[in-house]
């Protein structure tokens, strides 16, 4: 079974050496048993940081978690209560970091490698348990659905989702993944110390670098845009890393603040994010969420935002003000120090590396030219969240929510309703009115499954098909295991634990016909209480009326007919009790349903 | 047709004619229809004040086919004014589709249409007001789509405001608005008439805005089943309202109505006239003259026949309070 990376491959050992030239005299570096070092010295406890060149993007869905299991796993020995130490699994890297005197950092480096080397894979039950009470407690935020939408369930989409592979992968699968990744080649350590403290060593097996995956695609074109359920507005945009881009984030930003919050009071949180992917890459993200009744004129304001700074229409003190922010930055003390993190990433990326003068003349080169082509880059490959409606109106295509291929094969109905299932040789779409969800057996990322017979295939492009055997009369057991357990690769298939049994779904009632009459009929009889409750006295006072002048003909016809027998008298008595016994009974009946 | 008394005008049939009732619009016509558009370019940016320059771009919105030759003219050399006379031309065409039926009456084909011409026009419209803020035809048109496309209260509200910070007595834009705050756009009669009185009372004196209030009562007739309709502006509260309010605006000595002037006076001469006030009436249709506009008079079943009839109850009714 292969925990094979999505993507990813090895790249030729490193350069490292070339890229860093241009920080001699800025920050020291060297090697220790290999590995790149990078120093630059800072007041007070040592910092050390270990940074693997593998995340969440590194894996695939049926194995997404497995980087964090060796986080876990190689922390377990340390006791992360006396020092301050921590690990932390991203995208693209996995950090190691402590903070303390020259022996602590030794000591706790020291025993993450050899942790590393052998993991404690007998505390793998015990981690798994951990994960799941990690991620529990971590909520949604629209920034998992907008991986999703924009990159399907692969690479950096995996972000996401839950780690379902955490709940699959075996002992030796993350032994295999440790002794792949987490290599004396595939990492970097910097250290706030102008020196290696003595006795430290990186004992780690030899390997490979490896490139940042190549990223995934689920969008046919930008920018697109999807209807979120949270009633937040997102913007992401990919775009390539400079400082042009760093500043625009932040002007954007401001902006947003300024007209969604400030003037306009259409929303409360408003602010914008720039975060770097990989070596080329940074991730622009836009966020601002929406006052409840001021949804439309906050979506408004952020297109007119958007659209005012792509037409470059942004005043120079809008610029001048972030230039000197980002510029203030970079006069920080100890900035090597600060910038150790960023170096070693940018060395495992393959990202030259910068003295800050680099950057400082690019920042004061910056003008509102350099924003407003960063803001139509943006645009263009903007994936765009909404509260209600999509932006087509604003040139956006509505992102797909439905795939473009509905299989053909034995259809499966649901019960009372217009949805059915097609179980194809291929694959497995469910098709309803509105379009259908198409996953194929061969780009199944994964198929979690449930003791209750239920399975739910993830495809490569975010696709998802839920497959209920309750709802669907005709899928059997012994079908859905010939004819998808079968076919689906068993290395994607995830079981998950019993359901809670008010969760799984049941078909609507048989009685089906009967009970839609009787709704029709309580409806009906709701309608014409709604109606003569308010008018009651008047109807009353008509019918009263009515009724009167109906007994009086009566009477004059049978007067007038000749003698009036005791029958007729009786008759037209009865007939006249009955009349006036009417609206008590139309009372009782309308206080009866009233105070159901 | 003539009356008897010495005061009563001398008036011809009318002539309902968007173009014909206000005869300033009547070369920027003709150059649009000619095609030539840097000539056209030249007067529209030549136009004196905003409210005008609004109202000229939805006059000339309406006429037919000038969507190629624009688009050509604004492809060779773009100009904002242009570009906004372009897009108000895709929203009327839109409109045209769609008809000013009411919704159900409409087809899904037709909605699609009327959406696709109004998304076509918003485009251009988000860009040119990025680039242009103060242009107030540009706002005054996204008004119009912001109702088409059912984009929501707020947003048409956050652009009146968005306009109102440059320009804030547009009276072309306000009547936009009030469209979308009747029940039949999703919105209410409160808000409808709040909105009326408050531009009203904010604008300064012998500027239209006054005549909103009487389209506010014009929509609330033509909304209501006739009997309760005419009752309601027969009343003396709103005949008082009225005269106060065209008092203040087109009745004014210092009235400045430009090209709109006589949609104005005519908002008020028929809500007097259907609530029976012919008296009341009289100035405003002397004012209008022979060349009537359209609007308001097409909220009628015959509106020609109509106009006449009240006109003449109108200043019938002056002579024999004069006599």
């Amino acid at each position: 079974m292969s925990t094979a990376p999505s993507g990813t491959s090895p790249s030729a050992p490193g350069n490292d050496a070339a890229g860093l030239t241009d920080l001699a005299g800025f920050v020291g570096s060297t090697t220790v048993d290999g590995v790149p070092v990078l120093l630059a010295p800072r007041r007070g406890d040592v910092t050390a940081g270990l940074v693997f060149r593998v995340g969440r993007a590194d894996e695939t869905l049926a194995t997404s978690g497995i980087t964090h299991l060796v986080e876990h796993l190689a922390l377990f020995d340390q006791n992360l209560t006396e020092v301050h130490s921590n690990g932390l699994t991203a995208d693209t890297y996995t950090l190691f970091h402590v903070t303390g005197t020259p022996d602590e950092v030794v000591r706790f480096l020291g025993g993450v490698c050899s942790a590393l080397r052998d993991l404690p894979t007998d505390r793998l039950e015990v981690e798994r348990g951990i994960l799941r009470t990690e991620a529990a407690g971590r909520s949604g935020g629209p920034a998992r659905a907008m991986r999703v939408w924009r990159y399907g369930a692969r690479g950096y989409g995996l972000a996401g989702y839950d780690e379902l592979g955490a709940a699959r992968v075996t002992a030796e699968d993350v032994r295999a993944w440790a002794r792949e990744r987490f290599t004396r080649d595939n990492c970097v350590l910097f250290l706030t110390d102008d020196r290696v403290p003595p006795g430290l060593a990186i004992d780690l097996p030899a390997g490979t670098r490896f490139a940042t995956p190549a990223p995934t695609t689920a969008l046919p074109t930008t920018p697109a845009s999807f209807v979120g359920q949270d009633g937040s507005i997102v913007l992401d945009a990919v775009v390539p890393r400079t400082a042009a881009a760093t500043a625009f984030a932040q002007v954007a930003g401001r902006a947003l603040f300024r007209d969604l919050r400030q003037d306009g009071g259409y929303s409360y949180t408003a602010d914008a994010d720039y975060t770097p992917r990989d070596g080329e890459h940074a991730t622009i993200t836009l966020y601002a969420d929406t006052l409840p009744d001021q949804q439309d004129a906050a979506v408004g304001a952020f297109v007119d935002t958007m659209a005012r700074l792509r037409a470059g229409r942004i005043e120079q003190d809008e610029l001048d003000v972030v230039r000197s922010r980002m510029l203030r930055e970079l006069d920080a003390p100890e900035l090597a120090a600060q910038m150790l993190p960023g170096y070693a990433l940018s060395l495992l990326y393959g990202r030259p590396l910068e003295h800050p003068d680099h950057g400082r003349a690019e920042i004061e080169a910056l003008s509102v030219d350099d924003l407003r082509a960063v803001a139509r880059e943006v645009w263009s490959d903007a994936l765009v969240q909404v509260p209600a409606r999509t932006l087509e109106w604003a040139g956006l295509d509505a992102a797909p929510s439905w795939s473009e291929a509905v299989l053909v094969g034995r259809r499966f109905p649901r019960a009372g309703s217009p949805v059915f299932l097609v179980v194809a040789d291929v694959g497995v779409s469910l098709v309803t009115p509105q379009g259908a969800s198409t996953v194929l057996f061969d780009e199944c990322e994964v198929m979690t499954c449930r003791p209750d017979g239920a399975r739910f295939l993830t495809g490569a492009d975010g696709f998802t098909v839920p497959v209920e055997p309750t709802l669907h009369p005709g899928l059997t057991r012994d079908v859905v295991a010939t004819a998808i357990d079968a076919r689906v690769r068993a290395d994607v298939v995830v079981n998950l634990p019993a359901r809670d049994p008010d969760v799984v779904p049941r078909p609507p009632d048989p009685s089906a016909p009967t009970a839609r009459v009787r709704t029709a009929l309580a409806d009906l009889g709701a309608r014409a209480r709604g109606w003569l409750a308010p008018r009651f006295g008047y109807v009353v006072r008509v019918f009263v009326g009515v009724s009167a002048l109906v007994v009086w003909l009566l009477g004059r016809a049978l007067i007038a007919a000749g003698e009036a027998s005791t029958t007729d008298l009786v008759v037209v008595l009865t007939t006249a009790i009955a009349l006036a016994a009417i609206p008590w009974i139309a009372r009782w009946w309308l206080r009866r349903e009233l105070r159901r | 047709m003539t009356s008897s008394s010495a005061g009563a005008p001398t008036l011809g049939p009318p002539i309902v004619d968007a173009f014909d009732a206000v005869p300033v619009l009547a070369p920027f016509r003709e150059t649009a229809r000619r095609g030539d558009w840097d000539a056209l370019r030249s007067m529209l940016h030549g136009v004196g004040s905003v409210d005008d320059l609004v109202a000229v771009v939805e006059h000339l919105a309406r006429l037919d086919g000038i969507e190629s030759g624009l688009e050509r003219s604004v492809a060779d050399r773009p100009d904002d004014v242009l570009v906004t006379l372009l897009a108000a031309r895709y929203v009327r065409a839109g409109w045209e589709v769609r008809t000013r039926d009411r919704a159900r009456h409409v087809s899904a084909a037709q909605f699609e249409q009327f959406h696709a011409m109004l998304g076509r026009a918003e485009r251009l419209l988000v860009d040119v007001c990025a680039r242009r803020p103060d242009l107030a035809p540009a706002w005054s048109t996204r008004l119009a789509t912001a109702r088409g496309l059912e984009l929501g209260h707020g947003e048409a509200r956050r652009r009146y405001r968005r306009l109102a910070a440059h320009h804030p007595h547009v009276f072309a834009a306000q009547a936009q608005l009030l469209q979308q705050l009747c029940p039949k756009w999703g919105g209410t009669w409160e808000d409808a008439f709040a909105f009326a009185r408050e531009c009203a009372a904010g604008s300064p004196s012998g500027s239209p805005a006054g005549a909103l209030v009487a389209t506010a009562h014009l929509e609330r007739w033509a909304d209501s089943d006739s009997r309760s309709g005419r009752a309601h502006l027969a009343s003396a509260a709103v005949l008082d309202e009225l005269r106060e309010h065209a008092a203040r605006s087109v009745l004014h000595p210092d009235a400045s109505l430009g090209v709109q002037g006589a949609e104005a006076h005519g908002a008020f001469a028929l809500v007097y006239s259907l609530g029976g006030h012919a008296v009341a009436a009289a100035p405003h249709f002397r004012a209008m003259g022979e060349r009537v506009p359209p609007e308001p008079w097409d909220y009628l079943e015959d509106p020609a026949g109509d106009l006449v009839r009240f006109r003449e109850a109108a200043f019938r009714s002056e002579t024999q309070g004069e006599a």
